[in-house]
Protein backbone atom coordinates (compact mmCIF):
# COMPACT_ATOMS: atom_id res chain seq x y z
CA UNK A 1 0.00 0.00 0.00
CA UNK A 2 1.85 3.06 -0.85
CA UNK A 3 1.18 6.57 0.36
CA UNK A 4 -1.07 7.72 -2.32
CA UNK A 5 -4.18 6.22 -0.14
CA UNK A 6 -3.13 7.62 3.32
CA UNK A 7 -3.01 11.02 2.24
CA UNK A 8 -6.83 10.97 1.25
CA UNK A 9 -7.49 8.57 4.42
CA UNK A 10 -5.71 11.35 6.65
CA UNK A 11 -7.59 14.29 5.10
CA UNK A 12 -11.27 12.30 5.55
CA UNK A 13 -10.41 12.28 9.32
CA UNK A 14 -9.32 15.51 9.45
CA UNK A 15 -12.47 17.33 7.70
CA UNK A 16 -14.66 14.51 9.80
CA UNK A 17 -12.42 16.02 13.43
CA UNK A 18 -13.19 19.41 12.17
CA UNK A 19 -17.06 19.41 11.53
CA UNK A 20 -17.45 16.88 14.34
CA UNK A 21 -15.42 18.69 17.28
CA UNK A 22 -14.38 21.77 16.12
CA UNK A 23 -17.21 23.67 14.23
CA UNK A 24 -19.53 23.27 17.28
CA UNK A 25 -16.88 24.64 19.28
CA UNK A 26 -17.42 28.23 17.06
CA UNK A 27 -18.81 30.95 18.99
CA UNK A 28 -22.82 30.77 17.61
CA UNK A 29 -22.39 27.88 16.02
CA UNK A 30 -24.28 24.39 17.25
CA UNK A 31 -23.66 20.81 16.79
CA UNK A 32 -23.85 19.53 13.08
CA UNK A 33 -26.74 17.04 12.02
CA UNK A 34 -24.92 13.58 10.90
CA UNK A 35 -26.79 14.03 8.05
CA UNK A 36 -24.89 17.26 6.99
CA UNK A 37 -21.50 15.65 8.05
CA UNK A 38 -22.35 13.12 5.89
CA UNK A 39 -22.91 15.16 3.03
CA UNK A 40 -19.28 17.10 3.55
CA UNK A 41 -17.36 13.26 3.88
CA UNK A 42 -19.29 12.91 0.42
CA UNK A 43 -18.56 15.92 -1.12
CA UNK A 44 -14.88 15.71 0.11
CA UNK A 45 -14.65 12.17 -0.77
CA UNK A 46 -15.60 12.68 -4.58
CA UNK A 47 -13.36 15.75 -4.67
CA UNK A 48 -10.80 13.23 -3.85
CA UNK A 49 -11.74 10.76 -6.19
CA UNK A 50 -12.16 13.52 -8.63
CA UNK A 51 -8.41 14.99 -7.94
CA UNK A 52 -6.89 11.12 -8.21
CA UNK A 53 -7.65 10.30 -11.44
CA UNK A 54 -7.44 13.69 -13.08
CA UNK A 55 -4.57 12.12 -14.73
CA UNK A 56 -3.28 8.52 -16.03
CA UNK A 57 -0.52 8.49 -13.42
CA UNK A 58 -2.47 9.81 -10.87
CA UNK A 59 -5.15 7.50 -11.40
CA UNK A 60 -2.83 4.75 -11.30
CA UNK A 61 -1.17 5.85 -8.11
CA UNK A 62 -4.63 5.88 -6.97
CA UNK A 63 -6.41 2.88 -7.51
CA UNK A 64 -3.26 0.85 -7.80
CA UNK A 65 -2.69 0.01 -4.31
CA UNK A 66 -6.83 -0.40 -3.94
CA UNK A 67 -6.71 -3.11 -6.14
CA UNK A 68 -3.94 -4.44 -4.91
CA UNK A 69 -5.04 -4.16 -1.43
CA UNK A 70 -8.84 -6.14 -2.89
CA UNK A 71 -6.57 -9.17 -5.16
CA UNK A 72 -4.74 -9.34 -1.95
CA UNK A 73 -1.26 -9.50 -4.07
CA UNK A 74 1.74 -8.90 -2.27
CA UNK A 75 0.00 -6.90 0.09
CA UNK A 76 2.33 -9.43 3.28
CA UNK A 77 1.20 -8.10 6.56
CA UNK A 78 -2.02 -6.44 5.31
CA UNK A 79 -3.50 -9.84 4.35
CA UNK A 80 -5.18 -9.88 7.78
CA UNK A 81 -6.80 -6.90 7.26
CA UNK A 82 -8.08 -7.32 4.18
CA UNK A 83 -9.63 -10.37 5.26
CA UNK A 84 -11.11 -8.26 8.09
CA UNK A 85 -12.63 -5.48 5.73
CA UNK A 86 -13.91 -8.59 3.08
CA UNK A 87 -15.98 -9.87 6.57
CA UNK A 88 -17.20 -6.50 7.93
CA UNK A 89 -18.86 -5.21 4.60
CA UNK A 90 -21.23 -7.62 3.75
CA UNK A 91 -21.91 -7.79 8.06
CA UNK A 92 -21.90 -3.78 7.85
CA UNK A 93 -24.45 -3.92 4.44
CA UNK A 94 -26.42 -6.59 6.48
CA UNK A 95 -26.97 -4.72 9.70
CA UNK A 96 -27.63 -1.48 7.50
CA UNK A 97 -30.35 -3.33 5.76
CA UNK A 98 -32.00 -4.77 8.90
CA UNK A 99 -32.19 -1.77 10.67
CA UNK A 100 -33.82 0.28 7.52
CA UNK A 101 -36.51 -2.65 7.01
CA UNK A 102 -37.04 -3.71 11.46
CA UNK A 103 -40.35 -1.83 12.12
CA UNK A 104 -39.77 1.07 14.50
CA UNK A 105 -41.16 0.50 18.34
CA UNK A 106 -41.68 4.30 18.82
CA UNK A 107 -44.66 6.73 17.86
CA UNK A 108 -44.43 8.50 14.76
CA UNK A 109 -41.86 11.82 15.48
CA UNK A 110 -43.38 14.86 16.25
CA UNK A 111 -41.92 17.98 15.40
CA UNK A 112 -44.24 20.56 16.49
CA UNK A 113 -42.93 24.43 16.01
CA UNK A 114 -44.29 26.04 18.91
CA UNK A 115 -44.65 29.60 17.17
CA UNK A 116 -45.13 29.09 13.47
CA UNK A 117 -45.40 32.25 11.66
CA UNK A 118 -48.37 34.36 11.98
CA UNK A 119 -50.94 34.99 9.14
CA UNK A 120 -50.09 38.17 7.45
CA UNK A 121 -53.41 40.58 8.96
CA UNK A 122 -51.32 39.61 12.21
CA UNK A 123 -47.94 40.91 12.04
CA UNK A 124 -46.89 44.50 12.92
CA UNK A 125 -50.29 45.27 14.46
CA UNK A 126 -49.91 47.64 17.59
CA UNK A 127 -52.00 47.40 20.71
CA UNK A 128 -54.88 50.15 20.60
CA UNK A 129 -55.38 50.41 24.04
CA UNK A 130 -52.86 53.27 26.18
CA UNK A 131 -50.86 51.34 28.44
CA UNK A 132 -52.22 52.59 31.75
CA UNK A 133 -51.89 51.02 35.15
CA UNK A 134 -55.89 50.91 35.18
CA UNK A 135 -55.91 49.07 31.61
CA UNK A 136 -53.19 46.93 33.06
CA UNK A 137 -55.07 46.06 36.11
CA UNK A 138 -58.15 45.46 34.29
CA UNK A 139 -56.41 42.85 31.65
CA UNK A 140 -54.90 40.81 34.74
CA UNK A 141 -58.67 40.76 35.97
CA UNK A 142 -59.68 39.48 32.37
CA UNK A 143 -56.40 36.97 32.70
CA UNK A 144 -57.61 35.53 35.94
CA UNK A 145 -60.79 35.07 34.86
CA UNK A 146 -60.03 33.27 31.59
CA UNK A 147 -56.75 32.54 30.89
CA UNK A 148 -55.36 32.15 34.45
CA UNK A 149 -56.85 28.01 34.71
CA UNK A 150 -54.48 26.64 31.93
CA UNK A 151 -51.53 29.27 32.28
CA UNK A 152 -51.82 29.63 35.97
CA UNK A 153 -52.00 32.87 38.46
CA UNK A 154 -48.11 32.85 38.30
CA UNK A 155 -48.33 33.31 34.56
CA UNK A 156 -45.92 30.22 34.57
CA UNK A 157 -48.42 27.03 32.78
CA UNK A 158 -48.81 25.65 35.59
CA UNK A 159 -52.56 26.34 36.26
CA UNK A 160 -55.01 23.51 37.94
CA UNK A 161 -56.28 22.95 33.77
CA UNK A 162 -53.30 22.50 32.57
CA UNK A 163 -52.10 18.96 33.51
CA UNK A 164 -54.31 16.89 30.88
CA UNK A 165 -52.97 19.36 27.71
CA UNK A 166 -50.21 18.34 25.54
CA UNK A 167 -48.68 20.18 24.30
CA UNK A 168 -48.89 22.07 27.58
CA UNK A 169 -49.99 25.74 27.97
CA UNK A 170 -47.31 28.29 27.19
CA UNK A 171 -45.35 29.46 30.30
CA UNK A 172 -45.29 32.89 29.88
CA UNK A 173 -42.30 33.89 32.82
CA UNK A 174 -40.13 31.67 30.37
CA UNK A 175 -38.09 34.24 28.34
CA UNK A 176 -38.31 32.07 25.18
CA UNK A 177 -42.04 32.43 24.76
CA UNK A 178 -43.98 35.78 24.90
CA UNK A 179 -40.68 38.14 25.50
CA UNK A 180 -39.62 36.95 21.62
CA UNK A 181 -42.50 37.83 20.37
CA UNK A 182 -45.02 40.97 19.49
CA UNK A 183 -47.85 42.48 20.61
CA UNK A 184 -49.44 41.32 17.29
CA UNK A 185 -48.46 37.80 17.49
CA UNK A 186 -50.09 37.61 20.89
CA UNK A 187 -53.38 38.87 19.69
CA UNK A 188 -53.49 36.45 17.03
CA UNK A 189 -53.01 33.28 19.33
CA UNK A 190 -55.59 34.53 21.51
CA UNK A 191 -57.89 35.01 19.04
CA UNK A 192 -57.75 32.26 16.82
CA UNK A 193 -56.74 29.94 19.52
CA UNK A 194 -55.02 26.40 18.81
CA UNK A 195 -57.56 25.72 15.65
CA UNK A 196 -55.89 28.74 14.24
CA UNK A 197 -52.71 27.37 14.19
CA UNK A 198 -50.95 26.10 10.80
CA UNK A 199 -49.97 22.68 9.74
CA UNK A 200 -46.67 22.87 11.02
CA UNK A 201 -47.90 23.92 14.70
CA UNK A 202 -50.48 20.50 14.76
CA UNK A 203 -53.47 22.54 15.63
CA UNK A 204 -55.56 19.24 16.46
CA UNK A 205 -53.64 18.65 19.52
CA UNK A 206 -53.77 22.17 21.02
CA UNK A 207 -56.95 23.34 23.77
CA UNK A 208 -56.58 26.98 22.61
CA UNK A 209 -59.72 28.21 23.33
CA UNK A 210 -60.64 30.60 19.97
CA UNK A 211 -60.99 33.62 21.87
CA UNK A 212 -62.90 35.78 19.52
CA UNK A 213 -66.28 33.95 19.70
CA UNK A 214 -66.20 34.86 23.10
CA UNK A 215 -64.07 38.07 23.87
CA UNK A 216 -63.78 41.89 22.28
CA UNK A 217 -60.94 42.65 20.90
CA UNK A 218 -60.19 45.49 23.00
CA UNK A 219 -60.35 42.65 26.34
CA UNK A 220 -57.54 40.69 23.99
CA UNK A 221 -55.03 43.88 24.19
CA UNK A 222 -55.86 44.43 27.59
CA UNK A 223 -55.18 40.75 28.59
CA UNK A 224 -51.99 40.86 26.15
CA UNK A 225 -50.78 44.41 28.29
CA UNK A 226 -51.61 42.06 31.88
CA UNK A 227 -49.97 39.25 30.84
CA UNK A 228 -46.46 40.98 30.00
CA UNK A 229 -46.83 43.32 33.18
CA UNK A 230 -48.04 40.08 35.21
CA UNK A 231 -44.97 37.83 33.73
CA UNK A 232 -42.44 40.54 34.10
CA UNK A 233 -41.73 40.60 30.16
CA UNK A 234 -41.35 42.92 27.21
CA UNK A 235 -42.50 42.02 24.12
CA UNK A 236 -40.12 41.85 21.06
CA UNK A 237 -40.07 45.41 19.36
CA UNK A 238 -37.79 45.83 16.08
CA UNK A 239 -36.41 49.41 16.83
CA UNK B 1 -3.98 -1.60 -19.19
CA UNK B 2 -6.98 -3.23 -20.79
CA UNK B 3 -10.46 -1.37 -20.76
CA UNK B 4 -11.97 -4.51 -19.02
CA UNK B 5 -9.70 -3.16 -16.15
CA UNK B 6 -10.72 0.55 -16.37
CA UNK B 7 -14.42 -0.32 -15.92
CA UNK B 8 -13.18 -2.72 -12.58
CA UNK B 9 -11.14 -0.15 -11.35
CA UNK B 10 -14.53 2.18 -11.84
CA UNK B 11 -16.24 -0.68 -9.98
CA UNK B 12 -13.99 -0.45 -7.25
CA UNK B 13 -14.60 3.43 -6.67
CA UNK B 14 -18.15 2.50 -6.34
CA UNK B 15 -17.41 -0.20 -3.84
CA UNK B 16 -15.27 2.00 -1.82
CA UNK B 17 -17.74 5.61 -1.99
CA UNK B 18 -20.52 2.43 -1.20
CA UNK B 19 -18.57 1.41 1.74
CA UNK B 20 -18.09 5.67 2.92
CA UNK B 21 -21.70 5.87 3.00
CA UNK B 22 -22.89 2.50 4.54
CA UNK B 23 -20.15 3.72 7.57
CA UNK B 24 -21.20 6.97 7.60
CA UNK B 25 -25.23 6.43 7.17
CA UNK B 26 -26.39 6.68 10.59
CA UNK B 27 -30.03 6.63 11.05
CA UNK B 28 -31.23 10.09 13.05
CA UNK B 29 -33.63 9.43 15.83
CA UNK B 30 -35.71 11.98 17.72
CA UNK B 31 -36.72 11.86 21.11
CA UNK B 32 -40.56 10.63 21.79
CA UNK B 33 -41.96 12.09 24.94
CA UNK B 34 -45.46 11.39 23.27
CA UNK B 35 -47.25 7.89 25.52
CA UNK B 36 -49.04 5.61 23.73
CA UNK B 37 -51.53 2.33 24.72
CA UNK B 38 -49.91 -0.87 23.54
CA UNK B 39 -52.39 -3.68 22.78
CA UNK B 40 -50.81 -7.09 22.79
CA UNK B 41 -52.36 -9.98 20.42
CA UNK B 42 -53.73 -12.78 22.90
CA UNK B 43 -54.78 -15.98 22.12
CA UNK B 44 -58.50 -17.16 23.16
CA UNK B 45 -61.55 -15.22 23.76
CA UNK B 46 -61.01 -11.39 24.51
CA UNK B 47 -61.63 -10.81 28.28
CA UNK B 48 -64.72 -8.32 27.05
CA UNK B 49 -67.64 -8.81 29.81
CA UNK B 50 -65.10 -9.15 32.38
CA UNK B 51 -62.74 -6.01 33.48
CA UNK B 52 -61.18 -8.05 36.18
CA UNK B 53 -60.22 -11.00 34.38
CA UNK B 54 -56.23 -11.79 34.96
CA UNK B 55 -56.09 -11.63 30.79
CA UNK B 56 -55.50 -8.01 31.78
CA UNK B 57 -52.17 -8.63 33.44
CA UNK B 58 -50.76 -9.15 29.60
CA UNK B 59 -51.73 -5.54 28.90
CA UNK B 60 -49.14 -2.70 29.88
CA UNK B 61 -50.79 -0.16 31.53
CA UNK B 62 -50.34 3.36 30.37
CA UNK B 63 -51.55 6.22 32.53
CA UNK B 64 -52.57 9.51 30.86
CA UNK B 65 -53.10 12.93 32.51
CA UNK B 66 -56.96 14.58 32.19
CA UNK B 67 -58.21 18.13 32.21
CA UNK B 68 -60.82 19.68 32.62
CA UNK B 69 -62.56 20.56 29.44
CA UNK B 70 -61.93 24.53 28.69
CA UNK B 71 -61.56 24.50 25.10
CA UNK B 72 -65.30 26.05 24.63
CA UNK B 73 -68.59 26.69 26.06
CA UNK B 74 -69.89 25.27 28.56
CA UNK B 75 -66.07 24.70 29.99
CA UNK B 76 -65.50 23.44 33.61
CA UNK B 77 -62.59 24.84 35.79
CA UNK B 78 -62.33 21.49 37.61
CA UNK B 79 -63.22 17.86 37.02
CA UNK B 80 -63.49 15.06 39.12
CA UNK B 81 -60.88 12.07 36.93
CA UNK B 82 -57.43 13.72 37.46
CA UNK B 83 -55.82 10.23 35.68
CA UNK B 84 -57.03 7.45 33.49
CA UNK B 85 -55.41 3.87 32.90
CA UNK B 86 -55.57 2.06 29.68
CA UNK B 87 -55.62 -1.23 29.19
CA UNK B 88 -55.45 -2.86 25.74
CA UNK B 89 -55.66 -6.03 24.16
CA UNK B 90 -56.62 -8.15 20.49
CA UNK B 91 -56.97 -11.24 19.11
CA UNK B 92 -56.01 -10.22 15.51
CA UNK B 93 -60.19 -9.56 14.59
CA UNK B 94 -61.26 -7.79 17.70
CA UNK B 95 -60.22 -5.58 19.96
CA UNK B 96 -60.64 -4.83 23.88
CA UNK B 97 -59.86 -1.37 25.40
CA UNK B 98 -59.80 -1.43 29.27
CA UNK B 99 -60.43 2.22 30.95
CA UNK B 100 -59.84 2.83 34.67
CA UNK B 101 -60.02 5.57 36.93
CA UNK B 102 -61.08 6.92 40.07
CA UNK B 103 -64.67 8.23 41.25
CA UNK B 104 -65.66 7.98 44.73
CA UNK B 105 -69.29 7.61 43.90
CA UNK B 106 -71.47 5.18 41.57
CA UNK B 107 -73.38 7.09 39.84
CA UNK B 108 -76.17 6.08 36.92
CA UNK B 109 -74.62 9.20 34.61
CA UNK B 110 -71.11 8.16 35.28
CA UNK B 111 -69.81 8.09 31.73
CA UNK B 112 -66.48 7.66 29.54
CA UNK B 113 -65.68 8.06 25.88
CA UNK B 114 -62.87 6.89 23.60
CA UNK B 115 -61.87 9.04 20.96
CA UNK B 116 -60.38 8.12 17.60
CA UNK B 117 -59.31 10.15 14.52
CA UNK B 118 -60.90 8.48 11.03
CA UNK B 119 -59.53 8.15 7.74
CA UNK B 120 -55.87 9.84 6.76
CA UNK B 121 -57.46 13.33 7.87
CA UNK B 122 -55.60 14.92 11.55
CA UNK B 123 -59.26 15.74 13.50
CA UNK B 124 -58.92 17.95 16.29
CA UNK B 125 -59.58 16.25 19.76
CA UNK B 126 -61.81 18.51 20.51
CA UNK B 127 -65.08 16.25 18.33
CA UNK B 128 -63.12 17.03 15.53
CA UNK B 129 -64.05 20.70 14.91
CA UNK B 130 -63.30 22.67 12.05
CA UNK B 131 -59.31 24.36 12.12
CA UNK B 132 -58.68 27.77 10.22
CA UNK B 133 -55.49 26.40 7.92
CA UNK B 134 -55.98 22.35 8.06
CA UNK B 135 -58.77 20.53 6.07
CA UNK B 136 -59.72 18.41 9.09
CA UNK B 137 -61.43 14.78 9.04
CA UNK B 138 -64.62 13.77 11.46
CA UNK B 139 -63.93 11.68 14.97
CA UNK B 140 -64.90 8.43 15.77
CA UNK B 141 -66.38 8.05 19.28
CA UNK B 142 -66.88 5.51 21.61
CA UNK B 143 -69.66 6.33 24.60
CA UNK B 144 -70.35 4.64 27.23
CA UNK B 145 -73.10 5.13 30.27
CA UNK B 146 -73.72 3.60 33.19
CA UNK B 147 -77.45 3.18 33.12
CA UNK B 148 -77.05 2.49 29.45
CA UNK B 149 -74.88 -0.19 29.98
CA UNK B 150 -73.79 -0.40 26.94
CA UNK B 151 -71.74 1.10 24.02
CA UNK B 152 -72.95 3.55 21.85
CA UNK B 153 -70.88 4.18 18.65
CA UNK B 154 -70.99 8.14 16.87
CA UNK B 155 -69.15 10.53 14.76
CA UNK B 156 -68.62 14.44 15.12
CA UNK B 157 -67.25 16.56 12.66
CA UNK B 158 -67.41 19.83 14.77
CA UNK B 159 -69.68 21.09 17.86
CA UNK B 160 -73.09 20.41 17.52
CA UNK B 161 -72.81 17.40 15.02
CA UNK B 162 -72.61 14.53 17.48
CA UNK B 163 -74.18 11.45 15.54
CA UNK B 164 -75.15 7.96 16.81
CA UNK B 165 -74.49 5.88 13.76
CA UNK B 166 -76.98 3.63 11.82
CA UNK B 167 -74.82 0.79 12.43
CA UNK B 168 -73.43 -0.10 16.39
CA UNK B 169 -70.24 -1.82 16.06
CA UNK B 170 -69.26 -0.79 19.60
CA UNK B 171 -69.49 -3.34 22.66
CA UNK B 172 -69.03 -1.65 26.28
CA UNK B 173 -69.27 -2.86 29.95
CA UNK B 174 -68.53 -0.88 33.36
CA UNK B 175 -67.78 -2.30 36.82
CA UNK B 176 -67.73 -0.13 39.88
CA UNK B 177 -65.84 -1.60 42.88
CA UNK B 178 -64.15 -0.53 45.57
CA UNK B 179 -64.30 3.42 44.24
CA UNK B 180 -63.19 2.46 40.86
CA UNK B 181 -64.58 2.18 37.18
CA UNK B 182 -63.44 -0.25 35.27
CA UNK B 183 -65.05 0.11 31.50
CA UNK B 184 -64.33 -2.28 28.77
CA UNK B 185 -64.87 -1.08 25.47
CA UNK B 186 -64.74 -4.27 22.29
CA UNK B 187 -64.80 -3.73 18.78
CA UNK B 188 -64.01 -5.47 15.52
CA UNK B 189 -60.63 -4.35 14.50
CA UNK B 190 -61.97 -3.38 10.94
CA UNK B 191 -65.51 -2.63 10.16
CA UNK B 192 -67.31 -2.21 6.28
CA UNK B 193 -67.53 1.69 7.37
CA UNK B 194 -64.29 2.90 6.71
CA UNK B 195 -65.90 6.56 6.15
CA UNK B 196 -67.56 5.99 9.82
CA UNK B 197 -65.16 3.79 12.29
CA UNK B 198 -61.65 4.13 12.60
CA UNK B 199 -60.01 0.92 11.63
CA UNK B 200 -57.24 -0.93 13.07
CA UNK B 201 -54.26 -2.07 11.37
CA UNK B 202 -52.00 -4.24 13.22
CA UNK B 203 -48.76 -2.78 13.52
CA UNK B 204 -49.39 1.06 12.94
CA UNK B 205 -50.23 4.04 15.33
CA UNK B 206 -53.32 5.55 15.50
CA UNK B 207 -54.21 8.87 17.73
CA UNK B 208 -56.55 7.94 20.48
CA UNK B 209 -57.79 10.00 22.98
CA UNK B 210 -60.50 9.53 26.24
CA UNK B 211 -63.32 11.70 28.34
CA UNK B 212 -64.91 11.04 31.56
CA UNK B 213 -67.99 12.42 33.05
CA UNK B 214 -68.88 11.91 36.97
CA UNK B 215 -72.47 11.77 36.71
CA UNK B 216 -72.76 12.95 40.46
CA UNK B 217 -75.36 15.33 40.85
CA UNK B 218 -74.76 18.50 43.23
CA UNK B 219 -77.42 19.99 46.09
CA UNK B 220 -80.19 21.51 43.76
CA UNK B 221 -80.16 17.53 41.68
CA UNK B 222 -77.89 19.10 38.66
CA UNK B 223 -75.20 17.03 37.27
CA UNK B 224 -72.42 17.63 38.35
CA UNK B 225 -70.49 16.94 34.67
CA UNK B 226 -72.56 16.32 31.60
CA UNK B 227 -71.82 17.52 27.59
CA UNK B 228 -69.01 19.17 27.20
CA UNK B 229 -68.16 19.69 31.14
CA UNK B 230 -66.33 16.50 31.31
CA UNK B 231 -62.53 15.01 32.00
CA UNK B 232 -60.58 15.37 28.34
CA UNK B 233 -56.92 13.85 27.73
CA UNK B 234 -55.37 15.18 24.55
CA UNK B 235 -54.11 13.18 21.59
CA UNK B 236 -52.25 10.43 22.48
CA UNK B 237 -51.21 7.08 20.66
CA UNK B 238 -52.62 3.35 20.02
CA UNK B 239 -51.32 0.45 18.16
CA UNK B 240 -52.54 -2.88 17.77
CA UNK B 241 -48.93 -5.19 17.86
CA UNK B 242 -48.63 -6.91 14.89
CA UNK B 243 -47.73 -10.83 15.33
CA UNK B 244 -44.02 -11.20 15.16
CA UNK B 245 -42.18 -10.34 12.01
CA UNK B 246 -39.08 -11.73 11.19
CA UNK B 247 -38.35 -10.22 7.41
CA UNK B 248 -36.06 -8.01 8.55
CA UNK B 249 -33.47 -11.13 9.32
CA UNK B 250 -34.42 -12.67 5.91
CA UNK B 251 -33.73 -9.38 4.40
CA UNK B 252 -30.45 -8.94 6.23
CA UNK B 253 -29.15 -12.29 5.21
CA UNK B 254 -30.03 -11.86 1.57
CA UNK B 255 -28.10 -8.49 1.78
CA UNK B 256 -25.19 -10.04 3.33
CA UNK B 257 -25.36 -12.92 0.44
CA UNK B 258 -25.38 -10.28 -2.19
CA UNK B 259 -22.75 -8.27 -0.60
CA UNK B 260 -20.70 -11.60 -0.95
CA UNK B 261 -21.74 -12.12 -3.99
CA UNK B 262 -20.55 -8.85 -5.55
CA UNK B 263 -16.88 -8.81 -3.70
CA UNK B 264 -16.50 -12.50 -5.04
CA UNK B 265 -17.35 -11.01 -9.03
CA UNK B 266 -15.28 -7.94 -8.27
CA UNK B 267 -12.00 -9.43 -6.88
CA UNK B 268 -12.24 -12.35 -9.16
CA UNK B 269 -12.49 -10.06 -12.48
CA UNK B 270 -9.53 -7.88 -10.58
CA UNK B 271 -7.26 -10.84 -10.60
CA UNK B 272 -7.99 -11.67 -13.97
CA UNK B 273 -7.36 -7.96 -15.12
CA UNK B 274 -4.05 -8.36 -13.55
CA UNK B 275 -2.97 -11.72 -15.00
CA UNK B 276 -3.78 -10.59 -18.87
Amino acid sequence: MGGSLLKPVILIGIVYAILKFIVPNIPGSAPLPSSLIFLYLMLTTSGIVIFATLSGESKDAFWGPIQRFLTGENIGGLQVLRYAVLLLFPLIVGWQTYSSTATSDAPPAENRTIHPAPPGEYTGLSNPVSKTPDAIQQGKGFYAAFCSPCHGGNFDGKGPAARGFNPPPANFSDPTTIAMLQESYLFWRIKKGGVGLPIEGMPWKSAMPRWEVELPDEWIWKIIMGEYDGAHQSPRTWE
Amino acid sequence: MTRGMQQMKWGCAIAGVGIVCVLAGTTIGFAQESVAVRAPMVKGTLPADDPSSAVWGSATPATFPMSPQVHWQNRIQEATVKDLTVRALHDGTNVAILLEYADPTEDPDDSAAIEFMVGDKKAHFAHGQPMAQVEGGPVNIWFWKNKDGKGVDMNAKGFGTLKVQGHQDVKAKGVYANGTWKVVFTRPLATEHPEEDTQIATGGFINIAFAVWDGKKDASGELKEKGSQKAVSSWWYFRAEAPPDYSGYYYALLAVGLALGFQFVLIRKLKKGHSA
